[in-house]
């Protein structure tokens, strides 16, 4: 069954950047699919377009077979989890709200604006924080602690939501090799354990090899590859990573090539 | 000093501050000459000034008791003033604030009433008030509200404004109202910040309340008023020295309280 299905997506922005040319693609529920592609391809763009962030210029985008609009927005939202490279907590509060921000659209306003919270939702809360293990860190506050706990963070607020979908934009951009190895691993095993579907961008081929089911290229606004991580061979993270004005970026693919 | 030659710098951007600096110094000068300012007959009035202040020179406190009553007064009205204009602030700023409010008109209409309660001198508002309502620490009060919203609303939101965006995204995509989205990403991001206008603006108020009593509006500026009508000078002396006390002690907590904060 097709969890996310995009159709012939176009994306232009106000200053004239045509960050997304014609992208169709299906993603099956439950699966693992990683974005790979060279800074500006559209990655952030696409990602973001599948819970409303940024809205197409034309083609429609599907999540359970409901066409992302106005009026689903928030209904579509509260099932979908979203994971930072910049882990965007609100670092004024402790971490234990943090997690519970999953929460608020299964809560009328009411209470929620009071920060009046049912039990159940500080249970599941719990349980977020301790499956991401900084159950410790509950009542610290969010900006105290290291990227790799943030992140995590950022991981629970996401399980909190109870989500049908997780999308996870460079979630390990911002970390070091081992806590980001750590944070791959936890979104590979919620996939596994929960049968949510994660999609996940990513620049380290060798992250994407190593835990994706499907690896999808994109490059200057288009799908360029679509396949197994086996079928990643050289030739083909050249065809996907290659430079659009072909200037100088040899380094830049040196080092993709390093890391995988 | 003959290194390799150097590549010529491109052209230096035209500057206008030359200009303005200028065009500024220009207005000043007609100023003077228009309003005819005579810096001549300053020199001559300072013996008339000097006179005037050896007036103020024997304080007299015998009524001092009432004088901190009516003080109490004045900041009780400085206070509620300030509480006014903190809710009217915290229900306005969200909608004027680009990145929390519902949509390009909403925002607009909200500047536009904060804009419009900052332009009305809470002086000219006291009179109005005053002939409205009558005497009394009331009218004080809201004009103090009224003027001082518009302040608060308009400093919340520009915090509000310099927030993360990806703080308020990350909220939001969760799937939360834009009412829990200014709870939860909002309010918290700017909390510190905004207990610190609020505090500059008490402390603001405070002195502007002793004023307001002059126009009718209660508390210790009325009694000023009053003696000041009577030329007696040593009470006059003695209530502005408790003004004065005052307004200090206020400024000081506050800038202490701010300092702390940040
Ligand atoms: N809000 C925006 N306004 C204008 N242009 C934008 C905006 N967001 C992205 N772009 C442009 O759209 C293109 C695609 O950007 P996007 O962020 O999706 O790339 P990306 O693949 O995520 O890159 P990176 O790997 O650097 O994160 C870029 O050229 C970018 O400059
Ligand atoms: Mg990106």
């Amino acid at each position: 069954m097709s969890h996310i299905i995009v159709n012939r997506i176009e994306k232009q922005f106000p200053n004239g950047v045509q960050a997304l040319r014609g992208v169709s693609m299906e993603i099956a529920a439950g699966s693992f699919t990683v974005l790979i592609g060279p800074s500006g391809a559209g990655k952030s763009t696409l990602l973001r377009m599948l819970n409303g962030l940024e809205l197409p210029s034309s083609g429609t985008v599907s999540i359970e077979g409901q066409t992302l609009g106005p009026r689903v927005m928030q209904r579509i939202r509260a099932k979908t989890g979203m994971i930072f490279q910049h882990f965007n907590l609100v670092g004024r509060l402790s971490v234990m709200t943090n997690v519970l921000t999953g929460r608020l659209s299964h809560r009328s306003w009411i209470g929620s604006v009071l920060y009046l919270f049912h039990e159940r939702d500080l249970k599941i809360a719990h349980h977020a924080l301790e499956r991401v293990g900084i159950t410790e860190k509950a009542w610290e506050r969010a900006d105290r602690l290291s990227g790799g706990q943030q992140q995590r963070v950022g991981v629970a607020r996401a399980l909190a939501q109870g989500p049908r979908l997780i999308l996870a934009d460079e979630p390990v951009a911002s970390l070091d090799p081992v806590a980001g190895e750590e944070i791959m691993r936890l979104l590979r095993k919620i996939c596994d354990q929960d049968g949510i579907t994660v999609l996940v961008s990513l620049h380290q081929v060798a992250l994407a090899k190593r835990y994706a089911d499907r690896i999808i290229g994109l490059n200057a606004g288009k799908i360029v590859f679509d396949g197994a991580p086996k079928a990643l061979e050289h030739d083909v993270l050249n065809h996907i990573y290659r430079n659009q004005k072909a200037i100088g970026n040899e380094e830049h693919f040196e080092a993709q090539m390093a890391y995988a | 000093m003959n290194g390799p030659e150097l590549t010529p710098l491109p052209k230096k951007p035209f500057s206008w501050t030359p200009i303005w600096i200028f065009a500024w110094l220009l207005t000043l000068c007609l100023i003077v000459s228009d309003l005819h300012i005579s810096f001549g007959a300053l020199a001559y009035a300072y013996r008339d000034i000097i006179e005037y202040f050896g007036r103020y020179t024997s304080p007299d406190f015998s009524d001092l008791p009432k004088y901190l009553k009516l003080l109490f007064q004045t900041v009780a009205t400085a206070f509620w003033g300030t509480l006014i204009a903190s809710v009217v602030g915290f229900f306005l700023a969200p909608f004027a604030a680009r990145n929390l409010s519902s949509g390009p008109k909403v925002y607009r209409i909200a500047r536009e009433m904060l804009n419009f309660m900052r332009a009305m001198p809470d002086l000219l508002l006291a009179l109005i008030f005053v002939a409205s309502l009558g005497l009394g620490p009331f009218p004080g009060v809201l004009a103090l509200g009224v003027h001082t919203s518009g302040f608060l609303g308009k400093f919340f939101a520009e915090s509000m404004e310099r927030i993360d965006r990806g703080v308020i995204e990350a909220v939001s995509a969760t799937g939360a109202s834009r009412a829990q989205v200014v709870m939860y990403a909002g309010w918290p991001s700017i909390l510190r910040e905004s207990l610190g206008y609020i505090l500059y603006i008490m402390d603001r108020n405070v002195r502007m309340a002793s004023v307001l009593g002059l126009v009718g509006a209660g508390g210790i500026g009325l009694e000023l008023h009053d003696t000041l009508r009577m030329f007696r000078y040593d009470e006059s002396a003695a209530l502005i020295i408790v003004i004065l006390a005052a307004i200090l002690f206020f400024d000081c907590i506050s800038t202490y309280i701010r300092g702390k904060l940040t």
